[in-house]
């Protein structure tokens, strides 16, 4: 499939959310959701599988800031101490961003008590536990999730991302190897 | 569990050679200004600079604030009427002075919005409908025309002009403008010369700020520069982060972090500057509340949060303050101000005691307010502060002396006609004004109750607006209108015969007997135009070409960039389509005077319908004299703030500020007048304890019209929430998510419970309008006596818990929004 024809298809699969909200049917938002096939939603770009940290090494509500996929873009990593969308380990509580804002590129700062990411630019707010949900501010998008994936030794690995990161036309920066 | 989003990882760039156009955002008044990119689908640009229209080297990361990021939102797809399908770009544009490059979570989803017959916006009316056997099925212009026509004509000969009714638009940005309202104005008061006009969802055809007006203060006198120049700020009733967000941003904000001390010592130099301070009177501690202090720090930033209702007494309480410290400007007073003894005997009589018990705020509070508006500054020179007020105030307890007492404020303290000062209302939409004028009187007419409730109108023309949802006491209109109308719908269903004299025939003999025909001319099949028997399809923004001016009157074009869908049509064509087929019945008859009022109606193009506005709009703020689409698309984003004062050079020269002369003002008397009595009923109820405060949310804009379609937007707000205090859910077992039904004897509706302390116990507040629960079926059938405005902001209601529906929360974050 091109991607620009995959591109509509995940306009579509996204609308099914909105379409039905919009008309009458109160509990197909959350069938929707539910229904949504998760391999529709992958990536095509050729995103780095990369070790991020290893779960003994991670204490609740601390993050840890690396990049991903490449040292251009500042990531935050944290383990919230409660199950959240598309978390990862035991707990299904650990969950990595952009820490590039979603409106204007803003560089997000972590708030451990309510587990939200801040803009210091405008003054957006993102709910780290519900997959980076805008909760106040002017991004039209969340903040990009990095999909995660933990091997049987407990290392947390960061293999795709969710979301258009700020400040780029794709994901992957191209010929990022040389640039 | 799944999250609300996008979804994709990358974004098309528009090419070098990428068809390019400038445009407004089409919601709120800010304004801020957009480029659009179009080009043909399957082509794309590439990542060098030379390979893409904004000149980005796609290679690296953008830095931050670059003004060249796509996000998935600002794109689309689309199909025009020639079956070709392009890519369209909308993105804020950096070199427009109001938003440079920033954007709102409203503006920043244009793309979800276009029309394509394979997102969510694939639900826009593209041909006009008609009801027949119990449903409304597509049909052509000429029967529709011809059909709407006939009743029209048929109702204004057998009761004359006000047995029609109407409630239409008449703002600037989408769907609105100078042409779509002269058009509408042409035909309802120069052709029908109907009384039974209202404006979008309100009940009747009113200013907002009439008490302003009386005071000579145009609605808009002042400019975005002068909330860089105030020494205080002074929100009334007003969120603006989240509904002027970039107004706020770009211009308020910088102020109070001191980032125009530059500016102000550049443009002021005679005088000492600081930091700007905000005042936020809000019975809510809002996102706005809480964004102020963490940029200015809590010093500077006074947030009086006042008990519904209790404006009036709050502003004359400090007012009376004021003069108390001899710190009101008597050479203001007495050069440029009338009545200022009215003003003494009914404002300044405020008792302080009975103000702080109404309003719930100190009186060291009050003071402290008092020495920020008006203390003057070290070397004796006067505070310059910026009254800016809204909804809050608008429709707040009594539209026209909770104006006034801002107004009169403003003018004991000096505040107009210099840099950083004004009294000016923020706005909601943009504005677009230009009609004939209206036939009625002031104060003007209740259209809801006289002509849909009561029965004095047959005909029902409703365009742009959702009044089932967005007027007051909704449920009430919602039944008259759904009885009126099935009243027609049963007479085309008993009429068999395909003729359109039958069915004409059929319609009045029901509206005869009490039936209303409904006309709805929308974008969307609004919940509004379920119960209509005519439905034409508009153009929307983007569309057609429109200008329009923004809160500090900046008049731009807007230009037209893709098809409207199937056969819709702009506003104006379609009300000149009407005019002129009436035009030609009554010539038929030889009826040449009722011909000559629907004459006239034979523009060719968006700009010769902008020309003719023009004459709607002499000596108003919005006067464009001879600006031409020509001026204007050279002027771009930046446009021209109106008035115009002349041509130079083939351009138009505008007005930053109004009253930099010796304009003269009027003090407007407006003592304390209590609670009405359908306020005070509930009030003394012990069944209805929660007050309902209720307002604008930052991701929504008016009645969600376009929001359903844009899921991220709907997809976090499912239903209108209700911030409730943690003591009045904790006794009522209500958590955050929970379904509730909040009720009165109005109405009752349901909604999400959001649990925060924003409100005080005892008070919530609520999503203004959604479709899934309309705030409205709560309100009141009270309103101003002296401007027919609604009091929103205020109504009283019971609340239960319904209970948790499964799966909806647990994608939807609860955490307060009042925190940065």
């Amino acid at each position: 499939m091109s991607d620009v024809s995959r591109r509509r298809f995940l306009k579509l699969g996204a609308c099914v959310v909105g379409g039905a909200c919009a008309t009458d049917a109160l509990p197909s938002l959350a069938q929707a959701a539910e229904g949504d096939d998760i391999t529709t939603l992958r990536t095509t770009l050729p995103y780095p599988r990369v070790q991020l940290a290893s779960i003994g090494q991670l204490t609740i509500g601390r993050e840890q800031l690396t990049t991903y996929p490449d040292q251009a873009s500042p990531v935050v990593l944290v383990k919230l101490g409660r199950p959240a969308i598309n978390g990862v380990g035991p707990e299904r509580d650990i969950v990595a961003f952009s820490r590039r804002c979603s409106h204007m590129g803003g560089t997000l700062n972590f708030r451990q008590g309510t587990g939200t990411l801040h803009c210091p630019l405008h003054y957006a707010m993102f709910d780290a536990q519900k997959g980076g949900l805008l909760v106040i501010g002017q991004a039209t998008d969340n903040l990009p999730q990095l999909e995660l994936e933990v091997d049987a030794a407990g290392n947390v690995f960061a293999v795709g991302i969710s979301g258009l990161l700020y400040g780029r036309q794709a994901n992957i920066l191209p010929n990022s190897g040389t640039v | 569990m799944s999250s609300i989003y996008h979804g994709e990882d990358r974004v098309p760039v528009p090419p070098a050679d990428a068809q390019q156009f400038t445009t407004v955002c089409s919601y709120c008044i800010v304004g801020c200004g957009y480029k659009v990119y179009k080009w043909p689908l399957g082509k794309e640009g590439g990542p060098l600079p030379h390979q893409n229209a904004l000149r980005a080297d796609y290679r690296t990361q953008q830095p931050e604030q670059a003004g060249t990021w796509i996000a998935p939102a600002m794109h689309s797809v689309v199909t025009e009427r020639s079956g070709q399908r392009f890519n369209i770009v909308v993105m804020p544009d950096k070199d427009c002075v109001v938003n440079k490059g920033n954007h709102s979570i409203r503006g920043g989803t244009h793309g979800d919005v276009l029309y394509a017959p394979d997102r969510p916006t694939a639900d826009r009316l593209t041909h006009p409908l008609l009801y027949r056997g119990h449903s409304r099925l597509p049909t052509t212009w000429n029967e529709a025309i011809e059909l709407g026509a006939r009743v029209i004509k048929a109702t204004l000969d057998t009761w004359g002009p006000d047995a029609i009714a109407m409630k239409c638009f008449d703002h600037g940005g989408g769907g609105g403008g100078f042409e779509n309202n002269w058009a509408v104005g042409s035909f309802f008061f120069t052709g029908i010369g109907t009384k039974m006009a209202s404006i979008h969802n309100r009940p009747a055809y009113n200013s907002e700020v009439f008490a302003s007006g009386d005071a000579g203060i145009a609605p808009l006198p002042s400019a975005y520069l002068d909330a860089k120049l105030a020494d205080t700020i002074v929100l009334v009733g007003a969120n603006s982060y989240e509904t002027q967000s970039i107004y706020f941003l770009e211009h308020m904000l910088p102020n109070l972090g001191g980032g125009t001390l530059p500016l102000k010592q550049q443009v002021l130099p005679a005088e000492p500057h600081a930091r700007g301070r905000m005042i936020i009177v809000d019975p809510r501690r809002t996102s706005t509340v809480a964004v102020a202090e963490a940029h200015a720090g809590k010093d500077n930033v006074l947030h009086l949060q006042i008990n519904n209702g209790t404006d009036i007494a709050l502003l004359n309480a400090l007012s009376r303050l004021i003069h108390e410290q001899g710190w009101h400007d008597q050479g203001f007073i007495d050069r440029r101000t009338n009545n200022f003894s009215a003003f003494q005997q009914a404002n300044l009589a405020q008792s302080l005691d009975e103000a702080v018990q109404l309003t719930g705020i100190s009186k060291a509070q009050m003071m402290q307010a008092a020495q920020w508006i008006a203390k003057p500054k070290a070397s004796a020179a006067r505070r310059r502060t910026l009254f800016l007020y809204e909804k809050g105030l608008i429709w707040g307890l009594k539209n026209y002396e909770n104006v006034a007492s801002v107004v009169d404020l403003a003018l004991l303290t000096g505040n107009l006609g210099k840099p950083g000062t004004g009294c000016s209302r923020l706005g909601g939409h943009q504005e677009g004004y230009s009609r004939p004028g209206y036939p009625g009187q002031r104060p003007p007419v209740n259209v809801d109750d006289v002509a849909i409730k009561g029965g004095a109108s047959k005909v029902f023309w409703v365009a742009g607006c959702n009044p089932v949802g967005g007027t007051l006491n909704a449920q009430h209109f919602r039944a008259a209108l759904a009885q009126r109308t099935a009243l027609v719908n049963q007479a085309l269903d008993a009429t068999n015969s395909g003729s359109l004299d039958d069915k004409v025939a059929a319609v009045m003999s029901a509206l005869d007997k009490g039936g209303l025909f409904l006309i709805v001319q929308d974008i969307y099949p609004t919940e509004t135009a379920q119960d209509a028997h005519l439905v034409l399809p508009a153009a929307q923004w983007g569309e057609m070409n429109l200008t329009s001016i923004n809160g500090e009157r900046r008049l731009r074009l807007y230009q037209k960039f893709m098809d409207a869908p199937g056969i819709a049509e702009p506003d104006w064509k379609i009300m000149a389509r009407m005019a002129q087929r009436l035009e030609s019945l009554y010539r038929a008859e030889g009826k040449t005077e009722m011909a000559a009022r629907f004459s006239g109606f034979t523009w060719t193009s968006d700009e010769d319908v902008f020309r003719a506005a023009a004459a709607g709009v002499k000596g108003a703020q919005e006067d464009y004299g001879d600006t031409t689409y020509a001026m204007l698309k050279a002027l771009g984003t930046n446009g021209v703030q109106t008035p115009v004062q002349e041509m130079k050079n083939g351009m138009p020269v505008g007005t930053t500020r109004l009253y930099m002369d010796e304009t003269r003002f009027t003090f407007i008397p407006a003592a304390w007048p209590g609670f009405p009595s359908q306020i005070q009923a509930l009030m003394n109820d012990p069944r209805y304890p929660f007050w309902v405060n209720n307002g604008r949310a930052n991701h929504g804009w008016q009645t969600l019209y376009d929001d359903a379609r844009k899921p991220y937007v709907i997809g976090r707000e499912p239903f209108p929430h209700v911030e409730i205090h943690p003591k009045d859910a904790q006794r009522l077992d209500i958590a955050s998510g929970d379904l509730i039904e909040l009720f009165n004897p109005y109405g009752s509706v349901s909604a999400m419970a959001v649990v925060t302390d924003s409100n005080a116990p005892g008070h919530v507040f609520m999503l203004f309008e959604h479709p899934k629960g309309w705030l409205n079926s709560l309100t009141t059938d009270y309103v101003d006596p002296a401007t027919t405005i609604p009091y929103y902001k205020g109504t009283k209601a019971g609340i239960r818990k319904i209970g948790t529906l499964s799966g909806v929360n647990g994608q939807l974050t609860f955490i307060p929004m009042n925190q940065a």
